[in-house]
């Protein structure tokens, strides 16, 4: 009975703070004052308030989670524990679909606090522009602002404000299975150029170890930037395009060419989900071991390893270098934004916080538990740190490779067309690759030219 | 005088305007259904279409008449993403009409009540799986690597080689029509089923009374049966027209948005321009479906005359 009386006073509590609010009328909350058996009580809580004043909030926190967070971290409800009466969700996106935030904001209202599975150069620039989210400026803690890696700090803001707080970190490297390149007598350590990689993969091919020697991803976020990148990242236009003309991306794009001799002939067909950006045909080749060298971000190979008859024979590295070029790769994080029209954003600071330091989450993502193996890293400095100083038993050599290229990775920049751009240009450059357009350069100015006509649609 | 009564028109009681009035209550919650659930989306996506209406941008809609319309018009992905529907719709609706008929006529003949109901419970199983499940075998089964078609290929009969094997899915010219075999599989039951309550129709005495008057089977079947199997036929394509031309999950799924794959139609282009690309452009996205279902109707229209010009 006592639970009861409670219960109806959270009720009755919630319906006062939607009047104060205007969500709703004098007349809508008389109604579900009655309807909760709470009569006159309710109008004495009514006058003892009075209508004026917002008072605490009448919900938990609410974050919302992507499906895939939650299914390749298991350790995210341990940390939900130190949160009694978090109100946790799975978010109503597949494909990096943000039409119901958006719906919702226009209404000026959120069912959640945060979402947690924003890519800021994906979606944060729309999320942005229909303001549907707000910078974290106020909520995250100095120390935490200071922590985070400057190149990832800086993939997390749009105009000097901090839209997004980044949480798993995936960068593009290389990976390889051991025992195709040991059957090949070939090193067991990561090419150090992209010629070796060719090399490489010519002599897996010859030797008859696999059907191929090498595999990427083409989908352009996954193939020409990063490509482009280790040769020299610094090809943005001042609008924040990526600059397909550049000659790091033109020499990307011959990469690909060279590669793709050696690679599964299906490497340019769409994937089988997620509006054909996942599932794609290299994570089948690498799945099914028939490939020696695989270049993508390193949760593809872990999760594709997990196939073959002895996953220990992966082994990862980073991203190869042009024999001159800089040595960097692209790197995204996925991490949370803030619904400007949500609530508890202070408390959702403190869930972040205690979220993305979780060391057992880190360590399952790195080592992989039954459930998946991520291999999504931290972004903060001083997690690093942590591990250089008492390097864990259970750390593999890779993770201190990839800290050391994130210096010189960087992040696509933020532009309403970040993955559109590529989605857009991927037809035009694959005339190049499959041979029907001779020139790279002409290839490639064709793919720049189709997204600013895109761009100038209906202005 | 009986039978004159008999024959006499039955005395008509005036309808008072009350009743009348009374009558059109009843219909008032079918008509409001109507209107919210059917007329005011029409009228409210037609009226987008004429407006520059951006889903991601606070700024307020503005009327901008015929410019998306024109804009969608002169786009050549307009007209290349509407032949590319056309074309899936070729592929898919001779094998909806032609096999399911085919197949009806044979399950017709077979006289044994058991057997006849295991053939029709057999061909309706695809019909019961969920979608989601028959993309995802028929994904494995088209999959270039490690699917069985080209596994059976390549590895038993050796026509192909793991380098020059056919790539189905993903936008290859080979998708259209493994999409369209998908869709011949998944609705044969269904479609049968359909022909074999139009066979069920027929008087049995009228294909026995063009046998005796020296028809072979071959006649039979063109001269009594189908002609009486066409109102079901044009039932068929008319509804299966109208959903290859606007297919859009399978094109998703197994097409992505490469603006070059034979999978990006018109619906395509909508869903690319309202929700993927810019600030989401409904109003542009919305011309391209209006022009796409003008289209449609128009095709529509046509085979209904040429159904019923033949009877």
């Amino acid at each position: 009975m006592v639970e009861r009386k409670e219960k109806e006073l959270l009720l009755q509590e919630a319906s006062r703070q939607q009047l104060v609010r205007g969500q709703i009328d004098r007349r809508e909350f008389m109604s579900r004052t009655l309807v909760a058996g709470l009569g006159m009580a309710g109008v004495g809580v009514a006058a003892k308030y009075g209508f004026g004043s917002a008072l605490a909030e009448d919900r938990p926190l609410t974050p919302t989670f992507y499906q895939w967070i939650e299914d390749l971290h298991p350790g995210i409800p341990t940390v939900n524990g130190e949160f009694p009466g978090i109100n946790y969700q799975i978010a109503p996106v597949e494909g990096f679909g943000i039409e119901r935030f958006v719906a919702e904001a226009k209404n000026k209202e959120s069912t959640w606090d945060i979402y947690v599975g924003q890519t800021p150069f994906v979606e944060m620039s729309a999320m942005v522009a229909a303001d549907v989210i707000e910078p974290w400026d106020d909520y995250i803690p100095k120390d935490v602002l200071d922590d985070i890696i400057p190149s990832i700090r800086e993939e997390n803001l749009i105009n000097g404000k901090m839209y997004g707080w980044p949480f798993l970190l995936d960068v593009i490297g290389t990976g390889w299975h051991s025992g195709l390149t040991t059957q090949a007598g070939l090193p067991d350590e990561a090419p150090a150029t992209w010629d070796d990689q060719l090399e490489r993969a010519k002599a897996i091919v010859e030797s008859g170890a696999a059907p191929f020697g090498t595999t990427f991803d083409s989908h352009g976020w996954r193939s020409v930037a990063p490509m482009a990148h280790s040769m020299n990242p610094d090809i943005y236009t001042s609008e924040g395009l990526f600059d397909f003309t550049s000659d790091a991306a033109i020499e990307a794009l011959v990469l690909m060419k060279k590669l793709m001799a050696y690679a599964n002939p299906d490497i340019l067909l769409e994937g089988a989900s997620d509006g054909g950006v996942n599932g794609t045909p290299d994570e089948v080749a690498f799945a099914a071991e028939r490939v020696g060298y695989y270049n993508k971000y390193f949760n593809a190979p872990l999760r594709m390893a997990a196939n073959w008859e002895d996953p220990n024979q992966l082994h990862l590295g980073p991203l190869p270098k042009f024999a001159n070029g800089a040595g960097s790769t692209v790197f995204w994080t996925t991490g949370s934004a803030l619904f400007k029209y949500g609530k508890n954003k202070e408390k959702a600071a403190e869930y972040l916080k205690a979220l993305t330091y979780d060391r057992q989450i880190w360590k399952d993502s790195i080592v992989g538990t039954p459930s998946g193996h991520p291999g999504q890293l931290p972004p903060y400095k001083s997690i690093y740190a942590e591990w250089d100083a008492n390097p864990p038993d259970w750390m593999p050599p890779f993770v201190g490779l990839v800290r050391g290229q994130l210096d010189s990775a960087k992040a696509i920049e933020n532009n309403l067309f970040g993955l559109q751009q590529f989605v857009i240009g991927k037809p035009i450059w694959e005339t190049y690759l499959k041979g029907e357009e001779s020139d790279p350069k002409v290839a490639m100015q064709k793919v720049m030219d189709a997204v600013k006509a895109e761009m100038e649609r209906g202005k | 005088m009986a039978n004159a009564t008999a024959t006499a028109p039955a005395p008509t009681r005036p309808i008072s305007i009350t009743s009348a009035i009374s009558g059109w209550w009843f219909l008032v919650p079918a008509l409001l259904f109507f209107v919210g659930y059917q007329v005011y989306p029409i009228i409210r996506v037609i009226w987008i279409s004429f407006t520059n209406f951006e889903f991601l941008s606070s700024e307020p809609a503005r009327w901008v008449g015929l410019d998306n319309y024109a804009e969608a018009l002169s786009d050549p992905l307009m007209w290349a993403s509407l032949w590319r529907a056309a074309e899936f719709t070729l592929m898919f609706l001779p094998g909806t009409i032609i096999l399911p008929l085919l197949l009806a006529v044979l399950v017709d003949k077979v006289t044994n009540n058991k057997l006849s109901t295991l053939y029709r419970v057999i061909l309706l199983i695809p019909a019961v799986i969920p979608s989601t499940l028959v993309f995802v075998l028929w994904k494995w089964m088209y999959n270039y690597q490690v699917g069985p078609i080209n596994h059976f290929l390549v590895e038993v009969l050796g026509l192909f080689t793991v380098y020059d094997a056919p790539q189905w899915l993903g936008g290859t010219p080979l998708t259209l029509p493994a999409i369209a075999i998908m869709e011949v599989w998944w609705g044969l039951g269904y479609h049968t089923i359909f022909f074999l309550a139009g066979l069920a129709a027929i008087p049995k005495d009228l294909p026995e009374a063009a046998r005796i008057d020296g028809a072979n089977e071959w006649q039979v079947f063109w001269h009594v049966i189908l002609p009486r199997l066409s109102p079901i036929m044009m039932i068929l394509v008319v509804l299966r027209f109208g959903t290859a031309m606007a297919v859009i999950d399978e094109y998703l799924i197994f097409g992505g948005f490469n603006r070059d794959s034979p999978t990006y139609t018109w619906t395509m282009f909508m869903y690319d321009q309202a929700f993927k690309t810019g600030l989401w452009r409904q109003g542009f996205a919305a011309a391209i479906g209006m022009i796409g279902a003008l289209a449609m109707m128009v095709v529509m229209v046509i085979l209904i005359r040429i159904f019923r010009s033949k009877g």
